[in-house]
């Protein structure tokens, strides 16, 4: 028993040791702490939306006037074509973005995708085999053409599900963008787990071959034992880099389907639909605030995860190092 | 080496089978889902039921699905792909073929474009490893292709078009200069994949015995770099045109639909709008058999450049 616990110390200080130089290492760099700034900015504006934005993102106003103002004291970033206030409106699509790959991200990536992996890496066989055949089956697909197709496919059926929510249950007129909201997280969880259940699948297989799982495993362990309590921490450093590598890749499909208006419902406000409507040459050569209110954060967002990304896998793998 | 390859090649193509197989299911069970049928989109206006149940007994969509599925296989094996609902009178074939040409065209340029840009770069910044030009050349293109598509383009066309008058949006054939922006900009997201590779595989060839004995020899620097260094690193970038590939594909939806480029990914989203049941079928199998088949000549191409992971040898070799 005392064996036991010692080892299982053991499972748990290298990694913790190791996050924590990791996290030293990335203070360090300016460019990651400006990524990381910007970072908490969108997800705290997003997860205080209400608190923060100045108007209601859904309130017309239809004079012309109020329709397509440049940004002024009363409206920082202008208003759309409807007279709606384009600051609230970005910041409650950043909300839509963040609940997107929040959804995504525990489903896809660390549901399916940690375990998925964690059950190929561990038990091999014809588990691994299939289930890698069918990530990369997944993975050398066309997704977005897929995506689409599906999304579209379905997009009429759940306008007659929605209806009947809306009038059998609590939803009320909630029902419908909810609705919406899972069909594309349905479509994108599908092709989110590869990555990460690929990282996660070989980490495990250099793990497992480590002398401390072995001596758990000859003291008797049980599977959720060893996959739990020594596995797992052994695995997460490397997943979390994984993950944040692919969260810029989960925004942005939302944005494309919803710009391509097959994404969240129109009455939730998103990036992708903000651009979208700004697409239009005439209209963004006459009211440029339409393009930039909502492409300059986007960009921001894409840069900051980017940079967030590399840094993390950079100091993930000391061997690409030294730049 | 030739027997293992053969073998190899023929299991990749077997297996391609099943996954085609599955997909083009899948998205014919997904398609059927969807309320209505492709005759009512035919009709639309001019329904009438005789001529309705006529039209569904003549493409076979009074049977059960599994039943519609197999005829649609009977027929796909015989090279026709079926009908257009939405352009009536017309094959899938005689709508997508033309568009594949024009995306097929403007996608290679965009291929060779990615590559003509990365690689300078990649060599440009692997030669100045150290000095904080390496990770400034690298971070700028890894800034440019975070750019989404969809801000990018409508950007580019303020700056270029608009503001600078060069050329305008009227699509006049792949060959006209006003091709130039929309190949720039599907290019963009891909040419800083290319250039990490081409430094990481520059400053790994740079490392070899050979480049030593070279440059002991007495070889000018520019000689060791262009002859040695940068002909061995060209090799492995051949994986990188699978790479760049998925970018290119999405990047194209929304190219085509910015500067009205009459190509193959506008046609997907209409159709899958309309939707145009056939079409959207012909067109995901379509990317999918590319994508397969990307695949597979990029993993064949690796075994032959490099060696040492050529796979027929390493599978017969046993491990």
């Amino acid at each position: 028993m005392e064996a036991r616990g010692h080892l299982d110390a053991y499972a748990f200080e290298q990694p913790s040791g190791q996050r924590l130089r990791t996290l030293r290492l990335l203070a360090r760099k300016k460019v990651a702490m400006l990524a990381i700034a910007w970072l908490t900015i969108f997800y705290l504006a997003a997860v205080f939306a209400p608190l923060v934005a100045p108007h209601d993102p859904g309130q017309q106003t239809l004079s012309v006037e109020a329709r397509l103002q440049g940004p002024s004291g009363t409206h920082l970033l202008g208003t759309d074509g409807l007279g709606r206030d384009l600051l609230s409106r970005v910041i409650y699509a950043a909300r839509t973005t963040t609940l997107f790959t929040l959804v995504v991200l525990v489903t896809g990536g660390l549901f399916l995708g940690l375990g998925l992996g964690l059950l190929s890496g561990y038990r091999g066989g014809w588990v691994d085999a299939s289930i890698m055949r069918v990530g990369e089956v997944l993975a050398g697909l066309p997704t977005l053409l897929l995506m689409l197709a599906i999304s579209a496919a379905f997009r009429s059926r759940i306008n007659d599900a929605a209806f009947w929510l809306k009038d059998n249950t609590f939803l009320g007129d909630e029902a419908r963008s909810l609705m919406y909201f899972l069909l594309i997280v349905g479509v994108a969880v599908p092709f989110a787990w590869v990555g990460s259940a690929r990282i996660v699948r070989s980490q495990v297989l250099a793990i497992r071959e480590q002398e401390y799982v072995l001596a758990a495993e000859a003291l008797g362990a049980s599977t959720w034992r060893l996959l739990l309590r020594h596995m797992l921490p052994g695995v997460m450093p490397i997943f979390l880099v994984g993950l944040s590598a692919g969260m810029a890749g989960i925004a942005g499909t939302e944005m494309a389907l919803s710009w391509l208006g097959l994404g969240v419902d129109p009455s939730m406000p998103s990036f992708g639909a903000l651009l979208n409507a700004a697409a239009s040459v005439p209209l963004f050569r006459d009211y440029p605030h339409l393009l930039l209110s909502a492409g300059i954060p986007v960009v921001l967002f894409f840069f900051a995860w980017n940079l967030l990304g590399d840094a993390l896998v950079d100091l993930a793998e000391p061997r690409t190092r030294g730049r | 080496m030739g027997q293992g390859l053969a073998g190899y090649l023929i299991r990749r193509l077997l297996w391609a089978v099943p996954v085609l197989i599955a997909v083009s299911m899948l998205v014919f069970l997904v398609l059927r889902f969807a309320p209505g049928d492709p005759v009512d989109t035919l009709l639309g206006n001019r329904y009438d039921e005789e001529l309705a149940s006529r039209l569904r007994a003549k493409y076979g969509y009074d049977q059960p699905v599994h039943i519609q599925y197999v005829k649609y296989l009977q027929n796909l094996l015989r090279g026709d792909l079926g009908v257009s609902t939405k352009y009536a009178d017309f094959t899938v074939a005689e709508v997508v073929v033309p568009k594949i040409r024009v995306s097929a065209g403007i996608g290679a340029m965009a291929v060779a474009l990615v590559f003509a840009l990365g690689i300078p770069v990649g060599i440009f910044a692997a030669l100045r490893r150290g000095s904080s030009l390496d990770p400034l050349t690298i971070g700028s293109w890894l800034l440019l292709s975070a750019v989404p598509v969809f801000v990018a383009a409508p950007f580019a066309i303020w700056l270029f078009v608009l503001t600078l008058g060069w050329g305008n949006l009227v699509y006049e054939g792949v060959l006209h200069p006003n091709i130039i922006l929309p190949l720039f900009l599907l290019a963009l997201p891909g040419v800083a994949d290319v250039a990490r590779l081409m430094r990481a595989s520059i400053i790994q060839v740079s490392g070899e015995d050979y480049i030593r004995t070279a440059r002991a020899k007495g070889l000018r620097e520019r000689t060791v770099v262009v002859r040695h260094i940068t002909r061995n690193a060209l090799l492995p970038m051949i994986t990188a045109v699978g790479l760049s590939l998925p970018g290119i594909f999405t990047g194209a939806l929304f190219i085509e639909l910015f500067f009205g480029i009459p190509g193959i990914a506008r046609e997907a989203l209409n159709a899958v709008r309309a939707p145009d049941f056939d079409v959207v079928l012909a067109l995901v199998l379509f990317g999918s058999v590319l994508f397969v088949l990307a695949n597979i000549v990029i993993d064949v191409a690796y075994g032959f450049i490099d060696p040492r992971v050529r796979v027929g040898v390493a599978r017969g070799g046993g491990t």
